[in-house]
This record gives structure tokens, sequence and C-alpha cells, in this order.
């Protein structure tokens, strides 16, 4: 067995193909150079371990990085993992909770279908982590080889080199002013819930009652639907305005007096709605009266008389909260 | 506190590795012939790290090579280019100024121990 042949073959089937027949040439002839005329087997072993692992030599001859990401695009990588996977978890969460909504025809008891859909959810939320993740390093993998050499990176490097003038524009956010990011998502899944509570009243929004022992079942909706839905246009409008108001929020990242008097508009006019539709006589479902007077054992119009109060209640704390949050907004958006 | 001196070295080395290469290449130069001409002058490079870093300086346009088939074996002959000759100048002075001021540096080190 020739050593020098297998060791070249070593080497070489680990370089891509159009390099290997020439470096295959020069490896063999600066082996042959190293060893003394009339060589034995042993010379050979001594110029060969001197050139060490054959699957070393391969890796210094190869231009391609080692790595899947280098230090060039680690930061961005790292970067937009942080800022893509929220979001994913977010909107999965949301498209999954919207869709278990919708097919929900009312046969299971809500809370069971929650539990379950709670299972799922979490299954799609590792489901798509694990496709973020995936396409994501595949996508940074390949810009480290092809996309971006070293040299457009650090020429890109050059045109916004950091200057002491830089620190003009940051702007230092104190911690009492600042608006969280957990409002920002909070504000956005407390949209959804209403939406969806809007838009699914028929089914979500109503009376519940244990049957047969343990299980809940719907028994019958809180509104018609027909009057709740006439508002539909009003309510899209207050869905993409509150929309771009969390953007808005996430973009501004502090309370400031423009802020806060968008934020009370929109609250306040919010509110008006809230009253108004509330109002509507044809919105609470006839047959919800007699049937809880049943329940209760008592007449309608007791029952008509605590709705009543309770809508009150509901009205007045729900004003209260609005003020109080316009308030306190106010408040942060004057601190210095 | 011996393996981290042996990292120190070699990063030391490293650096000077491409100076020490372009030196020898004013010349045209096969590979182990390379190799011998700095194990001459001291310079002790493991043969894994300069055929590939040969095969760098090439695809950089540093050096350009050519395949002498006359002899007993082929063999390939690396030697600057006009470009390689221009960066090797550049990096020989920004040497002799490095050693300068590491010179500079270390005597007046020497001289606090002195004391």
């Amino acid at each position: 067995m020739n050593l020098i042949e297998v060791y070249v073959y070593e080497v070489t089937k680990r370089l891509p193909i159009k390099t290997r027949d020439d470096i295959a040439l020069e490896l063999k002839s600066t082996i042959e150079d190293m060893l003394p005329e009339n060589y034995a087997e042993v010379d050979v072993k001594d110029a060969l371990s001197k050139l060490g692992d054959p699957a070393v030599l391969a890796a210094s001859y190869r231009d391609t990085p080692m790595y899947l990401i280098g230090p060039n695009l680690y930061d961005i990588y790292i970067l937009t993992m942080k800022r893509v996977i929220p979001w994913a978890i977010l909107i999965t969460i949301s498209i999954h909770t919207f869709e278990s909504i919708v097919s929900f025809e009312g046969k299971e008891a809500i809370l069971s279908a929650a539990i379950n859909s709670f299972g799922i959810i979490i299954g799609n939320v590792i489901n798509v982590l694990i496709q973020v993740f995936f396409w994501f390093t595949i996508v940074f993998a390949v810009f480290e080889r092809v996309g971006l050499s070293n040299s457009d990176l650090q020429h890109k490097k050059k045109c916004d080199t950091w200057t002491p003038e830089d620190l003009k524009n940051v702007k230092i956010i104190p911690k009492k002013k600042a608006i969280s990011k957990g409002d920002v998502i909070f504000g956005f899944i407390w949209i959804a819930i209403w939406a969806i509570a809007y838009f699914y009243a028929d089914h979500l929004v109503g009376i519940y009652r244990s049957i047969d022992g343990n299980v809940l079942q719907f028994v019958m909706p809180f509104f018609n639907q027909d009057t709740l839905l006439s508002y539909w246009p009003i309510i899209v409008i207050f869905i993409v305005l509150e929309v771009g108001l969390i953007v808005y929020k996430w973009t501004a990242a502090k309370w400031t007096m423009k802020l806060v008097t968008m934020n009370a508009i929109i609250r306040l006019s919010s509110a008006i709605t809230f009253i108004v539709i509330a109002s509507n006589p044809q919105l609470l479902n006839q047959e919800i009266i007699p049937y809880m007077a049943d329940v209760f054992e008592t007449t309608s119009s007791a029952v008509a008389y605590s709705l009543e109060w309770i809508w009150k209640i509901i009205a007045a704390s729900f004003i209260v909260s609005i003020i109080i949050e316009i308030f306190q907004s106010y408040r942060k958006a004057r601190i210095r | 506190m011996g393996s981290l001196l042996d990292t120190f070295t070699t990063e030391l080395r490293r650096g000077t590795l491409t100076l020490a290469v372009l030196s020898q290449l004013r010349t045209p130069q096969y590979g182990y012939s390379l190799v011998q001409q700095l194990e001459n002058a001291g310079v002790i490079i493991e043969q894994s790290t300069l055929y590939p870093l040969l095969r760098r300086l090439e695809k950089q346009e540093l050096v350009s090579s050519s395949w002498d088939t006359n002899e007993s074996r082929p063999r390939k002959f690396y030697v600057l280019s006009d470009y390689g000759i221009e960066v090797y100048k550049q990096l020989m002075d920004e040497w002799k100024k490095m050693t300068l001021e590491l010179k500079s540096l270390l005597q007046g080190d020497e001289n606090i121990e002195s004391d």
C-alpha cells in the first residue's frame, strides 16, 4: 500500500473537486521532496507525521468558514432572534386562539375546549419556534458564505463609524416615564380578547351552567348577536385605532403629551361608544331575564332591576378606570 | 503558565508568518525549498500551515504560481507578483516601525527593573 497516495487521497477527498487535482499533485511532489533518496517506509511515516492529520491539513486549505455563523453576523443574528421570537410566539398564540374560537361549535363545554386548545397552542408554539430558529439560522448561514463578504461588512462599518456625536441621538428614558414592552404586549392581547369576545359573543359571553356534575355547558348568550354586530364598522375602526396606538407606544417607548392626548381621545370615545352600545334596549337577550328569575327563584322585574344596577356599576368602573389611566399617563408624561 | 506562554508565542509567530513567507518569495520557490529556507533562518513553520498559506496568497494575488515539469518531478513554483512586492514593502516598513516602538517600550521596562 502506498502511504503517500493514501495520505494525499485523505486530504483531497475533503476539498472542493476543482482544487483537488492541483493540490494532490503539489502535495505529492512536496512529500517526495521531504524524503531522502532510496527512502524506506519509516522515512515516509516520518514525513507524513510532519504534515500531520490529513483532516486538519484539508481544513486549513478550505476558504469557507468552519462555523455556521461567524463573529461578523453573530450580533445581528442574536438581535434578529430576540426581535422575532416574541412576535412569533404572540402571533402563533393569537392565531390559534382565534382559530379554536372560530371552530368552536358549542357542543363541548367552553372550559374543557379551552384546556384542549391550550395544549394544542403550546405544541404549536414549540413547532413555530423550531421553524423560526431553523430558517433564520439557515438564512444567516447562507449570508455568512455568499451574501456578505467580509469586505462588504467592513465597508459598511466604515460608513457608520461610531463618533461621540452619536450620543446626542440617544434618548435616555427615565424608568418612570417608560412604556414597557410588557404594557405593549398586554395591550395587544387585551384588544385581541375584546375583539374575539365581541365577534363571538353568541358563543362566548353568556350563561354557563354545570349540568350533570362537572362539565360546564354554555346555556345561552347574554346579548342579541344581531344587535351587537350591527355596530361592527365602529368596532373595527376602534380596533384599528387601538392597534395603531399600541404600535405608536411601542416606537415612542415613553409617555409624551402628544401620546397622552391621543390615548385620552381614543379611550374616551371608546367609552362613549361602549355606553351607547350598552344602552341599546335591544342588546340584552330577552330570554335571559326569565331564565335567571327561574334560577334564582325570584321575579323577572327583580332580575331586570339587578341587571340595571350591574350595568351601571360596570359602566361606572369602566369610566373610572379610563380616567385613572389618562391621569396616570399625564403624570408620567410630565416627568422630566 | 507554560501552555499560556505557548499560546502567546504562537500568536506572535502567526502575525509574522506572512511577512516571513513573502520575504522569501522574491525569488521563485516551491513548497519544500521554502520550508528549508525558513528553517535555515530559524523560522519554524508548520508545513500544514505553509502550503495552504501559499494558496491563499495566490488567491489574494500577492504571489503567482507556475508548474515546472522539467525536473524529475513536477513542482509548483511561487513568486511575488508586482502587487505582492508592493504589499511586502509596506508590510516590511510596518514591521520595522513596530519593532522600534516595541524596542523603546521594552528598554524602558529594563531601566525600571535595573533601578
